[in-house]
């Protein structure tokens, strides 16, 4: 029994320490990376956005749309960011200035959302990434061509054999942290979600941070939906994010609203997700009944629930910014 | 300068009319995104309208889309008149059809059709009342984020289906192929006239439900909580336990909207039983201003939209997600007016207290601002 | 006073609804255009298996021309029953009387539409039940292809191309429809290549290509050099691509990876509808259990990519007159041992049709689980 425990556990740790492994689980977190840091720039400034999803489809398919029809990757991103910015804008102005619930507000943007991208998305079903686009993400900048030793070998497998996309996101999240807790404008927007009064009495301008923060962060979550039709697959297919965009609500509160940890809550729950396939494919911890894959699909659900309950232990019901949820009435100051 | 004030009270007849404003407005505004697409409005519009009224089999539809919305919408509204979000009604809807299916496997073949049926029922209740206490439980005794949570159950109710779907309850007469087996002919609800007999369910509950808010001393102390937790404990309430009840009953209800979906239409489990049901419902709740008979109307007009949408699908060849921006349109802008009906923009002066927009006639009814939108003591 | 007046108004509405649906219109329509009304499983461009019968519907259009109207209704997921009611109820709202059901998943619902539409005829594919078995009307049947041949002879392309002598098979689920392209492959490669082993990894998706890149790149890693895919987007091809790897398709051909791509079982669904379209336009609607192969031109075996090396040609050509004329009796004839060395299928024999309907068990040189 304990040599089984052992062993199962020792595949399970050669398996998920692989370099293929972790390459893949990296691959497949780049999505919620950005959104999970576009999120939490959003809620940072006290607005939570449960139109994640809506907006990742927003910025997939006008930003297919646009490669399609021009064949720039500029003007791809643009359209991203005015497609999830434009969601973004909606539901600034639903929450901000009209002071509507958020959570319907949000809810309500990622019907429209999913609306609107699957019809835009239907116009181009059946085309494929222009060439010259397709061709700057097969580039992998940072691969060694030929690696000396296992290590090198190792690391080259695992981290450096990406595409540019994957870099970017993680260099989003570095300048995200550094503007967050470094800068006088990261302050500002801390301070308006986490005491809007206090910030607006010293003279913040808590409604221009708002929209601008929440359009902002909306546009990172258009930017991560693009990765999916523009790079991942190289078409447009409905409702591609598949339900990503409720995992990034979730991943904001996992690594504490802090971009940094965003890369590596990324990072596990993408791992999570896939490790079903490699798991099926060792005869070892296939038959052990928690390993069975419908039981692993709902590990990233179960590790929410269970950070979330942890808190709560910790008496921090909401350990976000405290104006999550409250309008902002200048009035009742 | 403006300032904003709230309106001390608006009456009836604005509260109509400015939603439906909002509702003209939403319809405008997806007109013109429908335009920018390429496809052609006035046709579209109509042809929604044709594809679910024009004819039996369309109403038929209709109705078939309207059942389980507005049990849904109906339990949800309890949780939501709290002021406890419960985003988990896909996961509840799932689990109580869940809960049923189990039922139906488990009693004997010689069991009489209605005993079934009514056991499948109250399973229904009980497997989305647990669903839906799993969170509420972490809600009322340690102040856990039941948005975030009551979403993840979802997920992990789907899971868990599909679990069964593939595995422990899988048919084996299927040859093969997985799923779950349909549940005994003799639960199914018959359909008369094309139309099901489930038809009944919105029927009572809307009744039910109506009275528990409007008439019962529970129904009172869901609404003070709702209103304001503190008021609540000062006046001597007992929140926790009425959170509870609130809760167990939201998610009951919503659990029994799974079973007979479960017995009316599909007669099958899947994954995919709860259909988006769950949210269109917190949709349709929050349209309804969570008023038992509007949100039958509201349900009846959201479903009517969704048959609307396969039927320009096959006619016009224009994409049923259009439906949805329809929908998501509709809804903000109703949320939207809502701003505008209950608070007053005032131009100019600061220092302005809080001003009467209206008087409200002796004729009309007066209704005092409930706290639908946000303030400093209810948030999220 | 209002409320119960606003209660009241709701019930009645909900009754007068109930009334009106009492009494039945039926419009008359003389059209002498036949309405053909057809459900996919994802959109009709996805560039996979609804791709493929869409293709195929083309065809019968470019065949009859104005004579035929057809209507669709997409992405319909066959695990909703009362999406998939909705849709069935919404082509014959249109006055579609020629219907295809193309998914498995819509089978009951189109007995359920059957039954009660008589005058409709529907067709369902890759079911088991139609007029006589398991339905007592007249008005329904079924069809599928032996897609099982053009499987085999991939898999032979990828026998005689492996060198790590591991292959790998990204299955979405585990159905008999999927467990029996795994076996013909496996039996096919095998056929050239004793010490050939398939591994599967099951995706429980038909389309997700996220999933399924992942999917491909565990069995890359696992040393699988050649894969292969019941799974309705690219991303494994590209995925072998990436990884330096061969790869064999499904559904469609694939341009897009041209270092990988060595060929696909194809479906050519146009044989079929300009077939059965045909017999409805004649008045002479027949029942029966289409099961078209390579011999019909329904399944196909895509052109061999110039990456095919001369001796894989050949073995394929060897094999090919016999697969395509006897289709899958040729595939499935005995011997066949399973996973576990047991002889099933004695030499001279062959797997039964209904045996092979509900497959459940893989050939000898498969690894892989089916959940039970």
């Amino acid at each position: 029994m304990i040599g089984d425990f052992f062993s199962a556990t020792g595949s399970l740790l050669s398996i998920v320490f692989s370099a293929s492994f972790i390459a893949s689980a990296i691959a497949f977190s780049v999505v919620m990376l950005f959104g999970t840091v576009g999120e939490l720039i959003t809620e940072r400034a006290g607005h939570l956005n449960l139109g994640v999803e809506g907006m990742m489809l927003l910025g997939a398919s006008m930003g297919y749309f646009a490669a399609v029809r021009s064949s720039s990757l500029f003007l791809a991103i643009l359209f991203a960011c005015v497609g999830a910015g434009f969601g973004a804008l909606l539901y600034a102005i639903l929450t901000v200035t009209l002071r509507v619930n958020q959570n319907v507000a949000g809810l309500a943007l990622s019907i429209f959302g999913a609306g609107l991208a699957n019809s835009l998305g239907s116009k181009v079903s059946n085309t494929s990434t222009p060439d010259n686009i397709a061709k700057i993400f097969k580039l992998k900048p940072f691969s060694l061509s030929s690696p000396s030793g296992p290590f090198l070998t190792f690391i080259n497998k695992a981290f450096l054999s990406h595409n540019i996309y994957v870099y970017v996101a993680v260099l989003v999240a570095v300048v995200a942290t550094v503007f967050l807790f470094k800068t006088r404008a990261g302050l500002e927007l801390r301070l308006t979600g986490e005491n809007t009064a206090a910030a607006d009495a010293s003279g913040i301008k808590v409604t221009r941070i708002k929209y601008f923060y929440i359009i902002l962060g909306g546009m990172l979550c258009g930017i991560g939906g693009l990765y999916l039709p523009l790079v991942q697959q190289g078409s447009w297919t409905s409702n591609m994010t598949a339900g990503q965009g409720w995992l990034v609500v979730a991943l904001v509160i996992f690594v504490r609203w802090h971009p940094i940890k965003a890369i590596a809550g990324a990072y596990v729950f993408g791992s999570l997700t896939i490790l079903g396939f490699s798991v099926q494919l060792n005869e070892r911890l296939s038959s052990i009944p928690i390993f069975n894959q419908y039981i692993m699909s709902m590990f990233p659900y179960l590790l929410t629930v269970v950070v979330l309950i942890a808190f709560s232990f910790r008496k921090k019901a909401w350990p976000g910014p405290k104006e999550i949820g409250r309008p902002y009435f200048r009035e009742e100051r | 300068m403006f300032r904003i004030s709230k309106k001390e009270s608006f009456s009836k007849k604005e509260a109509i009319s400015y939603r439906l404003i909002g509702f003209l407005i939403g319809i405008v505004l997806s007109g013109i995104i429908i335009a920018a697409l390429g496809y052609p409005v006035i046709k579209t519009f109509i042809s929604l309208a044709e594809g679910s009224f024009g004819s039996a089999i369309a109403i038929r539809n209709t109705i078939s889309f309207l059942i389980p919305l507005s049990v849904t919408a109906l339990g949800l509204s309890i949780a939501f008149k709290m002021r406890y979000w419960n985003i988990g009604g896909e996961g509840q809807i799932l689990m109580g059809a869940t809960a049923a299916m189990g039922v139906s496997m488990i009693m004997p073949a010689s069991t009489p059709g209605p005993l079934m049926m009514i056991a499948m029922l109250l399973a229904g209740f009980v497997g989305g009342s647990v669903w839906a206490l799993i969170p509420g439980f972490f809600r009322i005794h340690m102040k856990t984020n039941e948005t975030l949570f009551t979403l993840m159950m979802n997920y992990l109710a789907i899971c868990f289906v599909q679990y069964l779907y593939f595995e422990l309850w899988k048919d084996p007469a299927k040859m093969g192929f997985p799923g779950i087996q349909d549940i005994p002919f003799k639960a199914r609800i018959p359909y008369v006239s094309g139309v099901s007999l489930a038809i009944v369910a919105p029927l009572i509950i809307v009744i039910l439900v109506f009275f528990l808010i409007k008439k019962t001393k529970l129904g009172y102390e869901i609404r003070v909580v709702g209103e304001s937790e503190p008021t609540a404990h000062y006046a001597g309430m007992n929140v926790k336990k009425i959170m509870f009840v609130g809760v167990l009953l939201s998610g009951g209800i919503v659990g029994i909207a799974g079973a007979v979906k479960l017995m009316g239409s599909t007669g099958t489990l899947s994954s995919s039983l709860g259909g988006g049901a769950g949210f269109t419902a917190i949709v349709i709740a929050w349209l309804a201003n969570l008023s038992a008979p509007m949100i039958i109307v509201v349900s009846f007009l959201i479903a009517a939209l969704e048959q609307g949408a396969q039927f320009i699908q096959v006619r016009m060849g224009v994409p049923a997600a259009v439906a949805d921006i329809v929908k998501g349109l509709i809804l903000m802008s109703v949320l939207g007016s809502e701003f505008m009906l209950r608070y007053k923009v005032v131009v100019g002066a600061h220092g302005a207290k809080n001003k009467l927009d209206a008087i409200p006639s002796d004729k009309e009814e007066v209704h005092h601002v409930e706290p639908i939108v946000e303030t400093k003591e209810n948030a999220l | 006073m209002k409320r119960v007046m606003s209660l009241i108004v709701a019930v009645i509405m909900m009754v007068g609804m109930l009334a009106i649906t009492g009494c039945d219109k039926k419009e008359e329509e003389k059209d002498k255009v036949l309405k053909v009304g057809v459900v996919y499983i994802s959109p009709e461009d996805d560039g996979g298996y609804s791709q493929a019968h869409a293709e195929g519907i083309a065809k019968a259009i470019a065949t009859y021309g104005d004579k035929i109207e057809v209507k669709k209704l997409e992405s319909v997921d066959d695990a909703d029953v009362e999406a998939t009611n909705a849709a069935i109820e919404n082509l014959v709202n249109d006055g579609c009387t020629l219907i295809f059901t193309t998914s498995y998943g819509y089978m009951d619902p189109t007995v359920a539409a059957a039954a009660k539409y008589p005058e409709v005829y529907f067709s369902h594919c890759s079911g088991y039940k139609y007029s006589g078995n398991g339905y007592e009307g007249k008005n329904m049947d079924a069809y599928f292809g032996q897609i099982e041949t053009a499987r085999y002879l991939s898999g032979i392309v990828a026998g005689m191309m492996t060198e790590t002598n591991q292959l790998g098979y990204v299955a979405a689920f585990p159905i008999p429809e999927v467990i029996r392209g795994i076996n013909a492959y496996t039996l096919g490669a095998r056929s050239v290549n004793p010490d050939v082993v398939v591994k599967v990894s099951w995706t429980n998706t038909w389309f997700d290509p996220a999933v399924e890149q992942a999917s491909a790149e565990a069995l890359l890693a696992d040393g699988c050099d050649i894969m292969a895919q019941h799974q309705d987007s690219p991303s494994a091809i590209e995925a072998a691509e990436s990884a330096g790897a061969y790869a064999i398709g499904y559904d469609l051909t694939y341009a897009g990876a041209p270092d990988a791509y060595l060929t696909a079982p194809l479906w050519d669904w146009g044989t079929y509808y300009t077939y059965k379209i045909g017999q409805v336009l004649d008045g002479k609607w027949a029942v029966e259990n289409y099961w078209g192969g390579m011999k019909e031109g329904v399944a196909k075996l895509d052109a061999l990519s110039p990456l095919v090396s001369e001796e894989a040609k050949a073995a394929v050509e060897a094999a090919r007159s016999e697969v395509t004329e006897k289709g899958n009796a040729f595939v499935f004839a005995g011997p066949i041992y399973d996973q576990n060395g047991e002889l099933k299928i004695a030499e001279g024999e062959s797997i039964p049709y209904d045996d092979q309907m509900g497959m459940a068990w893989f050939v000898e040189g498969v690894i892989g689980q089916i959940p039970s």
